[in-house]
């Protein structure tokens, strides 16, 4: 076919699927977080790793792991700000996001950095953050019920009236 | 005009056809065995298995074909599969094609299609815990750089920059290239802001597009007197941990580092002296600052010195060893199941002779292509290829 006889025609379309998705062996994760703002990792029973994100299963030796409260301050290993990004997240740029490792974990937790003066300084590696959550009628048991904030912020965060702090 | 992802293989299978009979072989698509498919993501085709419905546009009924989904690496891996067809003797043809839409997705909120292209891609993540922090393709690798230059003091926003001008720069030789562009260091470091620290320039463009290479092994080669075969001498691949955190060092990209080496040690080549046996490497750029890492990951480079090497013009064009000559993803597009055909394809012609106003010297006889993607850029895939020099030089 030639250019000249090459027509162009667009339709409007969607795909959506709606789900009832399970956490499965996860699910205690995200009801402690919910329910009683704790962060649960889980220790392997042979390698005595600690996992978070959670796994009840230990990757490295095919062991079983044992859920473990960890503490809710942690480091940040690396983070960027982002500027411009998805359709489902551009309204809220710009935006931190953070590896943190938190005190006692032996893997990192990507999670939202939240900062009143949001610059590459004051969410760079080796920041200490603390864990800020939102308040118990709002949290849904998801990853979005809790963000960090850097240490030296954490009581101005926990003073507005939508967060909480943690345990 | 904009094709759909089947009209587009089919343009693909039907130059890759025409070129095969430029260099001897009388060859139909009725002699192509098997098809192995790289198509990356469902949501641009808006088609689950469109490997099936390309598999009857472009005349496939009735034979095997598999489909290869590895992120960005797709490509890679697909290449590394139609081997394993040709070389276990499962097939003596097989069609190796690549092909991907995304201009099709389009953001009604905004009226752009940009922000629903990183939606569709966004869903790569970890749909539990990273999908809902906003992750997406640039802040994923950018997390990598991050760490690679706090660990290595490298590279630097003017390095990354330089990769972003010469990757646009040798697209202005290469005619199939989507983003040819004659841009300073300044120029990118006064684009617009994307993720601390990529800027816009930074960042390859998506495309759409398709790739097809004929794969077959050495007796069919023979048979069918193909002039100038190029062979493919080494495959290597790995996936590390999806999860960024889960890694003991977030600045190393360990799926480069294995890949490469496995790649190196099955065509006889030595990862620390790996510069010096090839002549050129199209490697993934789909973000400057990863081409930068991945000198050092491929073994060109110790660690912490690739920002240097192109400040001293290793990778250029006439440099020590030519780097995306093509243009790379930066200049060409990134139309992602296609794109590490297209880069396995490029360096087949260099090696050939045949890549036009964007050939490079060949001595050795010997070149790369390297594929990563997926969440925290897991996957890679490095392929080497020698043309019949090659295969007899140390």
């Amino acid at each position: 076919m030639s250019q000249k006889d090459f027509q162009d025609h667009q339709i409007r379309d969607e795909i959506k699927i709606s789900y009832k998705y399970t956490m499965g062996g996860q699910s205690k994760f995200f009801i402690d977080l919910m329910n009683e703002k704790k962060l649960q990792g889980t220790k392997c029973k042979k390698c005595g790793k600690i996992w978070m994100p959670p796994r009840i299963n230990c990757s490295d030796c095919y062991e079983n792991t044992d859920w473990i409260e960890l503490p809710q301050s942690g480091t940040i290993r690396v983070s960027t700000i982002v500027w411009y990004t998805t359709s489902d997240f551009i309204q809220n740029v710009p935006y931190g996001v953070a590896f943190i490792q938190l005190d006692d974990a032996d893997t990192a937790l990507l999670q939202g950095i939240f900062s009143e003066n949001l610059v590459p300084s004051k969410v760079k590696k080796g920041q200490r953050v603390r864990a800020v959550f939102k308040r118990k009628e709002d949290r849904e048991g998801k990853m979005t019920d809790f963000f960090f904030v850097p240490e030296d912020e954490y009581e101005s965060w926990i003073e507005k009236p939508e967060y909480e702090g943690g345990k | 005009m904009d094709k759909t992802y089947f009209e587009l293989a089919y343009d693909a299978t039907k130059l890759a056809l025409t070129d095969a009979n430029e260099n001897g072989a009388e060859i139909t698509h009725k002699d192509l065995e098997s098809t192995v498919y790289g198509i990356y993501n469902e949501l641009f085709e808006r088609q689950f298995m469109p490997d099936i419905f390309t598999n009857s546009y472009i005349g496939m009924n009735d034979k095997p074909g598999t489909r290869i989904a590895s992120g960005g690496a797709t490509g890679g891996y697909t290449v590394r599969i139609a081997f394993s067809e040709v070389a276990s003797g499962l097939s003596d043809l097989c069609l190796c094609i690549g092909l991907e839409k995304c201009n099709d997705c389009y953001d009604e909120q905004t009226g752009t299609t940009t922000p629903e292209v990183l939606n569709a891609i966004a869903y790569s993540a970890d749909m539990t815990y990273e999908y809902p922090m906003g992750m997406m393709a640039a802040s994923s690798y950018v997390s990598m750089v991050n760490a690679h230059y706090d660990e290595f003091g490298n590279p630097s926003e003017e390095q990354m920059a330089l990769v972003s001008v010469k990757n646009h720069g040798n697209a202005m030789l290469n005619p199939k290239a989507q983003s040819p562009m004659e841009i300073t260091v300044q120029d990118v470091l006064n684009s617009r802001i994307i993720c601390y620290p990529f800027k816009m320039l930074d960042c390859c463009l998506y495309s759409e597009a398709s790739a097809a290479l004929i794969l077959a092994n050495e007796q069919k080669v023979k048979e069918l007197g193909v002039e100038n075969p190029i062979w493919i001498t080494g495959v290597g691949a790995a996936n590390t941990d999806c999860f960024i955190g889960n890694r003991e060092s977030i600045g190393r990209l360990y799926s480069n580092i294995n890949a490469a080496k496995m790649a190196y040690k099955m065509a006889g080549l030595d990862y620390n002296k790996i510069k010096e046996q090839i002549d050129v490497a199209e490697l993934h750029d789909a973000f400057s600052g990863q081409e930068v890492i991945s000198y050092e990951e491929l073994g060109f480079v110790p660690f912490g010195e690739g920002g240097k090497w192109i400040e001293e013009g290793g990778p250029m064009r006439d440099g020590e060893l030519p780097c995306c000559p093509c243009g790379g993803l930066i200049g060409c597009g990134h139309a992602v199941g296609a794109t590490g055909i297209m880069s396995t394809g490029e360096a087949a012609l260099q090696l050939r002779g045949d890549a036009g106003k964007h050939q490079c010297t060949i001595e050795k006889g010997r070149a790369i292509s390297h594929s990563i993607g997926g969440p925290g850029a897991a996957y890679a895939a490095v392929i080497v290829m020698a043309n019949e020099e090659g295969l007899k030089k140390p």
